[in-house]
């Protein structure tokens, strides 16, 4: 598992080798604490909270405090971790309940752009406190990160897909 | 901000105030010297500078006229007086003494350095009637220039002959560039303004704003407004040529809304909306996309498969979403969701699989879809068929992917929509337990387990 899946176009210190660093360091971590095969659908369940943790976290470490929502995102981990088990299921719900709402009130788009850009602050972290132009930097930002994120989860995915 | 540019600001220099009200009440020392020679040095400590100033700048023009205005200068003379008030502050003389000279300058065919001097000139005045301006807060350019229209128009001679009406018309399209909203007369007067001055570099390159506030600059003369009437009579400037500080912020501010826009326009597939709301919409949904991803993802590392069953099941919301929005995308998030899940139960994981499932993209997502709308999910069909048995005992529900597996799941989805649907939820409640999937959760809550 712990093969490099994919070459990096540049090696040094781009944004994708340092999330590709964290998140297989992350991973193996991960893999080493709880084996795979573990078929109870709780411990899936957690494991699956983790990694995708653990992939956000290094996506964030990988940005540093460069971006605002970085700053946010890694603020969040430091107090989750404090506030370890109750903070995790309110933020999970958070998300759900943000995806699973939000999509027919996306569809009134002539009443002003306030809905969208509060829709935007609530899915980029750190957006609440942010104008709409420096909002609208971050997005942009912040979706640059996302697709890398899924790109390399991709790659591990498929590589080990098929390396089995 | 303050968006005058410097020849805005020169001209505004130029035509300081002439009335003793605005420049008197922001001196810093209070004018209580009427005499010119008193208030001239004190007051205006800038002046010291300025004289430096205006000393090189006079050096490079013609020294002709230059003299009678230096004179006068130092120890103010009372002929010199300006036209309205006799004890008007020597800031006011002084800026008419130098504006006079410009003219008469300019008339006699200053050349090429005039509009170098004429600028360090207007420069230099500047804070002269900057500070009635900023007293005098928004409406302040117009106040001033009010009251110096009105004196140009009265200032015939000063000393200096030639031309009042191309004097006028140059002391007034000077005046007109910093002088903004102060009428609703035609943009014609412009030209009125710029034929009498005819080859003046000035105006030249004032000309795109004065255009706009010549205008204002007439129609002030004309009305000798001392009090802040603008509001009345404000003209929109053009566009693009506002000079209000609050509309050049706003159009900065959109401006760089408008860069980032386009900057993200790059970046999210299917960007060809030029409307802002949609491409807004489209944003977010590329984000919550995204980050859907991120989650199936993750859960797809798995070995396991009983975790994404709630994930799917949680989905359909969101998948018929994102299904719809990037069906490439969806499709694919569909195949790498489904990719690992075999490994755990099937050994046959092979690339094939991979290309059925990239075939199947388009069935995936109508089936998705369909699921969606029943509150579906898919699952093996060893499953279903013991689940519909009632005997609802969810050991590893995963994602099914066999092409031919998945007909006969739909059409047992058809069959027997409760008992699917009763599978998927039975499903969610056993494997979230401590999840705490508020969604699912709550259909979880509503159907007794079998």
């Amino acid at each position: 598992m712990m093969n490099t899946p994919q070459q990096v176009k540049n090696p040094s210190s781009s944004l994708k080798s340092r999330f590709i660093t964290r998140f297989l360091g992350a991973l193996t971590k991960i893999n080493a604490e709880d084996p795979i095969s573990s078929p109870s659908p709780t411990r899936i369940f957690q494991r699956y909270r983790r990694i995708k943790v653990a992939s956000n976290k290094s996506m964030a470490y990988s940005v540093r405090s460069r971006r605002i929502w970085s700053r946010a995102m890694l603020s969040r981990f430091r107090s989750r971790r404090s506030a370890f088990s109750g903070r995790r299921s309110s933020v999970k719900t958070t998300n759900c309940t943000t995806i699973n709402v939000t999509i027919n009130e996306n569809k009134t788009a002539k009443g002003g752009l306030d809905m969208q850009t509060d829709e935007l602050r609530e899915l980029v972290p750190g957006g609440e406190a942010m104008d709409v132009c420096n909002l609208l930097d971050e997005t942009a930002h912040y979706i640059k990160c996302l697709t890398t994120q899924v790109q390399v989860m991709r790659k591990i995915v498929d590589f080990c897909h098929l390396s089995k | 901000m303050q968006p005058c540019s410097r020849e805005m600001q020169a001209m505004n220099s130029l035509l300081s105030p002439t009335q003793p009200i605005p420049l008197q009440d922001l001196q810093p020392n209070g004018n209580s010297g009427t005499h010119q020679a008193q208030i001239h040095n004190p007051q205006f400590d800038p002046t010291s500078s300025h004289d430096d100033f205006l000393d090189q700048m006079l050096s490079t023009l013609p020294s002709c006229s230059w003299s009678d205005l230096k004179s006068p200068w130092d120890p103010p003379k009372s002929d010199e007086t300006p036209p309205s008030n006799p004890d008007n502050n020597a800031g006011f003389h002084y800026d008419e003494i130098l504006a006079s000279k410009l003219r008469q300058h300019q008339i006699n065919g200053g050349g090429g350095g005039t509009t170098a001097a004429m600028k360090m000139m207007m420069q230099q005045q500047m804070l002269l009637p900057g500070r009635p301006i900023a007293a005098a807060g928004g409406g302040g350019l117009t106040m001033p220039l009010h009251n110096v229209i009105v004196d140009g128009s009265s200032f015939k001679s000063p000393n200096q002959q030639g031309g009042e009406g191309s004097v006028q018309a140059l002391y007034n399209g000077f005046g007109a560039g910093p002088l903004h909203g102060t009428n609703n007369q035609s943009p014609n007067q412009p030209q009125h303004f710029h034929h009498p001055q005819g080859g003046n570099m000035q105006t030249q390159s004032f000309g795109a704003t004065a255009g706009t506030v010549m205008n204002q600059s007439q129609a002030s003369g004309s009305t000798t407004g001392g009090t802040p009437a603008q509001p009345k009579q404000r003209v929109r400037a053009r566009r693009g040529q506002a000079t209000d500080p609050h509309s050049i912020a706003e159009r900065l501010r959109r401006e760089r809304i408008a860069e980032r826009m386009k900057a993200l326009q790059e970046l999210v597939p299917n960007a060809n909306k030029t409307d802002k709301a949609s491409m807004l919409d489209e944003i977010i949904d590329y984000v919550k996309f995204l980050q859907l991803q991120v989650k199936v993802l993750s859960m797809s590392r798995l070995g396991g498969a009983a975790a994404v069953a709630p994930l799917v099941a949680d989905m359909p919301p969101e998948g018929g979403d994102c299904v719809q929005t990037t069906a490439g995308g969806g499709g694919s998030l569909q195949r790498n969701s489904n990719g690992n899940q075999p490994s755990a139960n099937n050994d046959s994981l092979t690339v094939t699989e991979h290309q059925v499932a990239k075939l199947m993209e388009e069935d995936m997502g109508s089936a998705m879809q369909y699921l969606q709308g029943k509150g579906l999910c898919l699952m093996p069909i060893s499953l279903a068929t013991a689940i519909s048995t009632a005997t609802c005992h969810s050991r590893n529900p995963m994602m099914n992917k066999g092409s031919s597996s998945n007909h006969p799941l739909l059409q047992s989805n058809g069959d027997g929509p409760s008992s699917p649907s009763m599978s998927v939820l039975t499903v969610q409640s056993a494997t979230m337990g401590n999840g705490g999937l508020d969604g699912s959760a709550k259909d979880a809550a509503s159907v007794s387990k079998p």
